[in-house]
């Protein structure tokens, strides 16, 4: 068994991150098909899945995107199976169609959805709270508090699900999925579902929406729709009984309600101000529908309501109109209008301890003045820590000289244009490429016109970046709109390509759009953690697959000018792209550049399973000549020492890639010492 | 232990091993019966980003954060990124074990901040009421054998530190349990390298 929750030994206590939880819980429930697309905080759910399948006889994929993942899920569960789609807020949003379309009619096998937020943004575009979508769609939430209930919930979520016919979707957030804990293990399923295929089972044209299905005087999707609302009714009476929601009796007539991590922060915080037992808490597992009866005989018991969840005020939004009706005069505190938690960022305990002390009016944990000014001076001190990509990443190659081609093109056509090219980022390690540099301060301008900005890192090359797919989409719109002050760049990595690309291509050939796009091919889903895709010769569970290139996708969708370039070699990058640029603009296509190269970690890695010693670079310093063209290769083992005015490299970083020695222009920097370069590894 | 819970924070770079150590401590925790939770933030980037864990043991623990001023001791696999988390979090009289190994930001590289000295680093740790181990732990796990055993090697030394102080496990539990976690072929490293790290301690508290 390739990871521990395949084991079938209930009772078994180990610490699981919470993506492992939730993956122990399907193995628990006897998942028959498991898809997801990568996405942090969610991807180790499937990750944990692709490990255990084979051996557990289940089958479990990396579908190209959310959207394919759930279609895939809902097939399967549509012939009878257990299923599981797994995704990250940005990916609920994706898959928005048929989770809003499948619920006409539901399903005979179980489908369970988890969706990871991401408050505070760690890792995502937004914060967004994805428990909306859910409610919107009509469907049972589960939101677990600990990495233990992570694993509980789905577990039960599946039966839930095939109890009523209907998806259940799990709401998770990084603390959950990207925090480790405690979990008992709890029994495996060993009975499988049926396979099964029968057109009418139970509801006449049971999957195809637009079926002559007669209900409530309704045809065809309405009457699907009735009898969902049906069924949210029985799952509203049911929800009072299940063993995630529940009442903690208090001495006081404070009341918490509490959800998720709010009420793992509510318990963690009472512990800190020594107020057990004092509130009541009414812990809610399920954010929607809400509890009623639960709700009831907590409001009874309270004269004031507090409402701690993670994101936004999801279930106090609902308290408020519930109390409209039931109980108008108890005041009710959280994120709205008694504001004690602030609406955005991530809830984090101390804030919870704060907001639970003023409530409780007991006094919450100070830091004393002159503690504070220490930290304050301390703090001072500090350098920022911009992200930054890996020691020897080939995306540091691919914007090098994508860099140099349009200060180039710039000049070229000085005469003509403004010089100020745009560059469309996408998501992916390369998005790393508009991070910027924290310690340094932007002024913003309020002139509307064309204004190029220069910078010396690949930090800020990029000048757009929303969602995956999205650069290459903004770049038409903005070609389309009569931009022509500077060429018009899109990026994006091989997963990201077939993820969410591929249309946005044929739309830029159909619709004549010249803009240049460089896709930048690492072999891999490489930021969630090296998945593979469709350009990587494997499947999740490991079996070798068909390698579809890149290439060839963009020519049999009608683009004439395909190119191809290694990104470590620079100066064959740099005019490569030049050359791409050039033609998009005298042609008026779109022209592609695949920057092909595998992501270096993953040979690096490779290098040190089969015992291969990688040798590193080093500055002879001698002979630099402190131009600093090295350090602006962004590569983060290549350093820069202020008081001799040299650069160095860092022996332990370095995976001898040899890009900095490219960029040297008086050959200062050589191997270190007897061993294999990088580019030498098989 | 000295109130209900212990609390340990690690920091570190991406690609340092804070996740593997956080873990080790983890399944130390588990061996002694307690409950553990452990929040990690890492960059976007799979490399080089600043990584930092919460670790949360006790026999009631429910989420994994910690607050300011309650870090029994902190775990600093890098020296900037220790002091960036030691400031909020160790509390004062609390361990603290230094890597002196810089990594530095792409800020200080491309110049647009600079990388405080690292005896102004350790002098402000000692502000903040630590009790100090600090050592270039990089260069005695290559002694060990490899560099990538820097991370034990900073377990070593704070498995001596602990022996003068409340903790919920000791030396013989932590060896344990990161005989359990490393992979088999870097085992002999890093049991040297976790002894040594002891060493680099116990001659710190004992004055040699």
């Amino acid at each position: 068994m390739k990871h521990v929750v395949g084991l079938d030994e209930p009772g078994k206590r180990v610490i699981l991150q919470g993506n492992e939880a939730f993956a122990r819980g399907a193995v628990e429930a006897g998942v028959q098909v498991a898809a997801g697309y990568p996405g942090t905080p969610s991807s180790e759910i499937m990750e944990t899945l692709s490990m255990v399948a084979k051996d557990l006889g289940f089958h479990a994929e990396w579908a190209v995107n959310e959207k394919v993942a759930l279609d895939v899920a809902v097939g399967a569960a549509s012939v009878g199976a257990r299923t599981i789609a797994t995704m990250k807020n940005a990916g609920t949003n994706w898959v928005m169609d048929m989770f809003s379309t499948v619920v006409y009619g539901g399903l005979p096998g179980a489908l369970v959805i988890v969706s990871a937020d991401d408050p505070e943004a760690f890792y995502s575009s937004t914060e967004e709270d994805t428990r909306f979508l859910a409610k919107g769609v009509g469907v049972m939430i589960l939101e677990p508090s600990t990495q233990q209930e992570a694993k509980d919930m789905t577990k039960a979520a599946f039966d839930y699900s095939e109890r009523f016919e209907l998806p259940v979707f799990i709401r998770s957030v990084t603390r959950i999925s990207h925090s480790s804990g405690d979990v008992t293990f709890g029994e495996i399923r060993k009975e499988r579902n049926p396979i099964f295929f029968d057109r009418h089972y139970k509801l006449p044209f049971r999957y195809n929406v637009y079926g002559p299905f007669k209900y409530k005087g309704k045809t065809g999707p309405t009457a699907k729709h009735a009898w969902q609302l049906e069924q949210l009714e029985k799952i509203k009476e049911f929800v009072n009984e299940v063993p995630f929601n529940k009442i903690e009796k208090g001495s006081t007539r404070l009341g918490i309600i509490a959800a998720g991590m709010g009420y793992a922060y509510v318990k963690d915080s009472l512990i800190k101000l020594d107020a057990e037992g004092k509130p009541w808490i009414l812990k809610v597992g399920t954010p929607f529908p809400l509890p009623e009866k639960l709700l009831k005989e907590f409001i009874d018991s309270v004269d004031k309501i507090l409402v701690v969840e993670e994101g936004d005020p999801f279930i106090e939004e609902q308290l408020y109109a519930f109390m409209k009706e039931y109980a108008p005069e108890k005041p009710i505190y959280g994120k709205t209008k008694n504001q004690v938690l602030l609406r955005y960022g991530e809830l984090g305990l101390s804030q919870v301890v704060n907001a639970v002390a003023k409530f409780l009016g007991l006094n919450p944990p100070k830091v004393d003045e002159s503690r504070k000014k220490l930290k304050e001076e301390i703090s001072a001190i500090i350098a920022p820590r911009s992200s930054a990509l890996c020691p020897g990443c080939q995306h540091l190659g691919t914007y090098w000289g994508l860099r140099f081609a349009l200060i180039k093109v710039a000049s070229k056509f000085k005469d003509k244009w403004k010089g100020v090219w745009i560059v469309n980022g996408d998501i992916g390690c390369y998005e790393q490429g508009g991070y910027g540099i924290f310690a340094k301060e932007i002024i913003p301008s309020t002139k509307k016109e064309s204004k190029r900005y220069m910078f010396n890192n690949p930090y800020e090359i990029l000048d757009t970046n929303y969602i995956m797919g999205g650069g290459i989409g903004l770049a038409q719109g903005q070609y389309q709109a009569g931009y022509r002050d500077g060429p018009i760049v899109a990026v994006a990595g091989d997963s990201t390509f077939f993820h969410a690309c591929m249309p946005a291509l044929a739309n830029a050939v159909y619709n004549k759009a010249a803009i240049t796009f460089i896709v930048m091919d690492n072999s891999w889903t490489a930021m969630t953690g090296h998945q593979p895709s469709p350009s990587s010769g494997w499947t999740a569970m490991g079996e070798p697959a068909r390698v579809i290139k890149i290439e060839d996708v963009a020519k049999a969708l009608g683009v004439e000018h395909v190119f191809t370039v290694d990104p470590y070699d620079i100066k064959a990058t740099e005019e490569t792209i030049m050359k791409a640029i050039l033609t998009s603009v005298e042609k008026k296509v779109p022209t592609v550049v695949v920057a092909r190269r595998e992501c270096a970690l993953q040979v690096a890695r490779r290098a040190s399973r089969s015992g291969v010693n990688l040798t590193y670079y080093t500055v002879n310093q001698d002979k630099c000549i402190g131009c600093t063209l090295c350090v602006q290769l962004g590569c983060p083992a290549v350093g820069w020492d202020k008081e001799k005015k040299k650069a160095f490299i860092d022996p332990v970083l370095c995976v001898a890639c040899g890009l900095c020695a490219q960029v040297c222009p008086v050959k200062a920097i050589v191997p270190a010492k007897e061993g294999v370069k990088l580019t030498e590894v098989k | 232990m000295a109130g209900r819970n212990y609390y340990l924070m690690i920091a570190g770079v991406g690609g340092q091993g804070s996740v593997l150590l956080s873990r080790i401590i983890g399944d130390a925790a588990l061996m002694k019966g307690l409950s553990v939770r452990i929040g990690e933030t890492f960059g976007a980037a799979q490399r080089g980003g600043a990584v930092h864990s919460h670790v949360r043991i006790g026999e009631e623990v429910y989420g994994p954060l910690l607050i300011e001023d309650e870090a029994d001791a902190l775990l600093a696999l890098e020296p900037l990124e220790g002091l960036r988390r030691g400031v909020i979090y160790l509390k004062p009289g609390g361990i603290a074990v230094v890597n002196t190994r810089k990594v530095y930001p792409i800020d200080v590289n491309v110049g647009a901040a600079d990388y405080p000295e690292v005896e102004k680093i350790l002098d402000a740790l000692k502000k903040l009421g630590a009790r100090l181990v600090a050592y270039d732990f990089t260069k005695l796990a290559e002694e060990a054998g490899t560099t990538r055993a820097m991370n034990i090697a900073v377990l070593g030394a704070y498995a001596r530190m602990i022996e003068e102080a409340d903790a919920p496990f000791d030396k013989v539990t932590l060896l344990e349990a990161m005989k359990g976690r490393v992979p088999k072929r870097w085992l002999d490293a890093n049991i040297k390298a976790f002894e040594l790290g002891y060493k680099v301690a116990d001659e710190e508290i004992s004055g040699k």
